[in-house]
């Protein structure tokens, strides 16, 4: 019994090994993309070092040089790059 | 690529010469613009997430609308600041893909003129936007 719950440990401690970096690069690739985003819009941030998901398709992130913008998809299917405070 | 090539005479070209035609160069030959193709590579590329995706097509239906406001008359935005917008544009995409998707990037490159061409003729971009 006891070799069964080390077993089932194991096994979790693997899936946690792959499913993290995953979901790592996934975050990555969001704060990439969102860097590109308020590039793209012409505005100041340089890089995006974190970002709040506040609903489906709308972030607030903030940016290596400490700018912080609200980025959403409006009802017309734009992507809006508002400056927060 | 066609590279334009040297043509030194040899003393048997010289006792016959024959009327050759000049290789063809990659500046003679028009580049076929797949327009089709090329939107499928955009938006199949790995190289620009989605949000950019959604944000780049936000900012090519802004150039759209300023060309087809142009044409009409509607507003006082000069064709040489339409160039402008759509360098800027196509630079700003070539800066998303060039790193990651050097196939796409040079798609783009390769067709630059082509697209300027069809927007820059009032009545190739009528058919366009059509």
């Amino acid at each position: 019994m006891k070799k069964h719950i080390q077993l089932f440990l194991q096994s979790i401690l693997v899936a946690a090994l792959v499913v993290m970096p995953s979901l790592a690069a996934d975050d990555e690739a969001l704060k990439k993309d969102l860097t590109s985003v308020i590039a793209l819009q012409g505005l100041p941030c340089g890089q995006v070092i974190t970002v709040k998901t506040q609903a489906e398709n709308d972030y607030a992130v903030t940016c290596k040089d400490q700018n912080k913008y609200h980025i959403y998809l409006n009802d017309k299917g734009r992507v809006v790059v508002d400056k927060s405070k | 690529m066609n590279a334009p090539v040297a043509n030194t005479p040899t003393p048997a070209a010289k006792t016959t010469p024959a009327p050759t035609k000049p290789p063809a160069t990659a500046a003679d030959s028009p580049i076929p613009l797949d327009l089709v193709a090329l939107e499928k590579q955009l938006r199949a590329t790995k190289a620009i997430g989605v949000f950019s995706k959604i944000a780049l097509k936000n900012q090519v239906d802004d150039l759209m609308k300023k060309f087809r406001e142009h044409y009409q008359g509607r507003t006082k935005t000069t064709m040489a600041e339409l160039r402008q917008s759509y360098d800027l544009l196509m630079m700003k995409v070539l800066t998303m893909v060039q790193d990651n998707d050097k196939n796409l990037a040079a798609a783009i490159v390769s067709s630059r003129a082509a697209i300027w061409d069809l927007l820059a003729d009032p009545v190739k971009f009528a058919a366009l936007d059509a």
